[in-house]
């Protein structure tokens, strides 16, 4: 079994015995997984590829809906229901549950739609309500002053790093309580990777974030929680600055140090 | 010789017949435009436009009557065709994905596109014409349409495709329903490349004579009923040109002319959205 560690806080999410498998694979690839997540603090997955981090990670605003024949087992617990039932509201879901993509994913629109997009799915339609919502997202997400003289310009014209905190400002202007990373800097280079990282930290006081992560160093900087998977279950979940200094599982320890992965 | 020398006159010799080889299949194509360029613009005239058909040997003959037989022939077949082959494609790329169904059609969608365009003109005689004992505007445009909308439905598939899924993810991740992610997102993603499959479809049709002798046949008068037989530039074009009369195949050269440079302004249009799709 995992080590797992206490988890003072709230919790944001529980995973308990999630099992997920991919349409056409014969066992599952997530296997009786058991995981806290803690509110208002940002917990990183790590472990080599293959291990099932980012699928977990998309299990929590349930993106693999999205391609037939993946199923879900176990449970996953937000706001004390379980998501993965199939009458969950998946549109209500996701909007509760924001995600980052690898790849800044900026919608072929001006900057100012692209913010606006999610607020406008929601039905909002008042013109200054909007101006107001799209300019704080952009401040929050670091980009507003980048930003706010090209609002009506193509959001494509913008470099990665902008590209990917516009991303985030749309993630966010919709008020999420979570927010998931799918190794949002894995594209960007060391100086917008820094800007990424420094607004993860700071969001931290809004949302609950998970960020997965093939960068140690990363998930070490940003995150308090670290999860260490390996072959589809959870080796162990400590507090970050412990996880790398005194790991309690072989495994992880061997994997921090470098010997596999 | 070394070997050197060698590799460099193999070189040279390799580049001789490239080059050989595209100038004559361009000096053909420059060849055909002069010749219809040169004849097309001799037998232009305003009368051409106002005039329809007449008598070999009346000196006002004109071009009315085929002209807006095309047009109508070729109006209805895109208003049909266009809407199916757009909805098709979108069926095929973000609903039908690698199902059975879908690969199915896009397997028949290739093999139509091939399709010899006279068998799809004997395919709608037997369907339309036959059982209803008449040539018809009807007929020629349903066997028009039914040769754009493979071309339409299989651009606008891979058109479709390329918008990257992460970014349907990221629409999805927000909240939005399907329909709100294909139109806002990917079609507005995919807009300038639909639009190009659009073009080359209907152009694609413009030209075309042989299923139109099937179905709509000809008439050398102005007719926009679409129920009666209808003329078109292809056919009066063909009929004209093959007549032993010299003011006739002078209107031939004409409606070659007409036909040809419309069909050149759609291709280039197609390809000027593609270019500008290619720069962003």
């Amino acid at each position: 079994m995992a080590t797992i560690v206490d988890i003072a806080t709230e919790k944001a999410l529980e995973v308990k015995n999630f099992e997920f498998t991919y349409a056409g694979a014969d066992e599952p690839n997530i296997k009786k997984l058991t995981m806290p997540i803690a509110k208002h603090s940002i917990t990183a997955l790590i472990g080599p590829s293959g291990c099932g981090k980012t699928t977990l990670l998309r299990s929590f605003n349930r993106m693999h809906d999205l391609y037939p024949g993946n199923k879900y087992g176990g449970e996953i617990l937000f706001k004390d229901r379980n998501i993965l039932g199939s009458k969950e509201d998946l549109i209500k879901l996701r909007t509760q549950i924001g995600m980052i993509f690898q790849k800044p994913t900026a919608f072929p629109m001006s900057i100012f739609d692209n913010v606006a997009y999610g607020l406008r799915l929601q039905g909002l339609k008042n013109k200054t309500e909007l101006q107001d919502r799209v300019e704080k997202a952009l401040q929050d997400a670091a980009i507003w002053q980048e930003a706010k003289d090209r609002l009506r310009h193509d959001a494509n014209g913008l470099s990665g790093g902008q590209q990917q905190r516009l991303c985030i400002a749309r993630a966010i202007a919709v008020e999420p309580e979570v927010l998931l990373f799918d190794e949002p800097t894995s594209a960007l280079d060391p100086i917008s990777t820094a800007g990424i990282e420094e607004l993860v930290v700071e969001l931290r006081k809004r949302v609950s974030i998970i960020i997965v992560t093939h960068n140690m160093q990363q998930a070490a900087r940003v995150s308090d929680y670290t999860g260490f998977m390996y072959l589809g279950e959870l080796v162990e979940l400590g507090r970050t600055e412990e996880l790398f200094v005194t790991p309690k599982e072989k495994l992880t320890e061997e994997y921090i140090t470098g010997k596999f992965g | 010789m070394t070997h050197t020398q060698k590799r460099i006159i193999t070189n040279k010799i390799v580049m001789f017949l490239s080059t050989l080889s595209a100038l004559v299949g361009i000096s053909f194509l420059l060849w055909i435009l002069s010749i219809l360029v040169i004849n097309g613009i001799d037998a232009l005239s305003m009368t051409i436009f106002t005039n329809g058909g007449a008598p070999p040997g009346n000196e006002n003959g004109g071009l009315k009557h085929a002209l807006i037989g095309q047009l109508m022939l070729f109006a209805y077949a895109s208003l049909f065709g266009v809407p199916l082959g757009i909805l098709a494609g979108t069926y095929l790329s973000e609903y039908g994905l690698k199902s059975k169904l879908a690969e199915t059609i896009r397997d028949i969608s290739d093999i139509m596109m091939s399709a010899p365009s006279i068998v799809i003109g004997a395919f709608v005689y037997a369907i339309v014409v036959a059982p209803s004992g008449q040539f018809s505007g009807w007929a020629g445009s349903i066997a028009l349409m039914i040769i754009m909308l493979p071309i339409i439905l299989r651009t606008t598939d891979d058109m479709l495709q390329l918008v990257p899924s992460t970014l349907r993810e990221a629409a999805f991740a927000l909240g939005a329903p399907k329909y709100k992610v294909i139109i806002q997102v990917v079609y507005r993603g995919a807009k300038a490349g639909v639009l190009t499959g659009v073009l080359l479809g209907v152009a694609r049709v413009a030209g075309e004579t042989a299923p139109l002798l099937f179905t709509s046949f000809n008439d050398n008068f102005l007719n926009t009923d679409m129920s009666q037989p209808m003329a078109s530039l292809t056919v009066t074009m063909y009929n004209y040109a093959t007549s032993p009369y010299e003011d006739w195949q002078k209107l031939g050269w004409a409606a070659a002319f007409i036909l040809s440079m419309f069909i050149l302004t759609l291709n280039i249009l197609g390809r000027l959205f593609l270019l500008k799709k290619r720069g962003k």
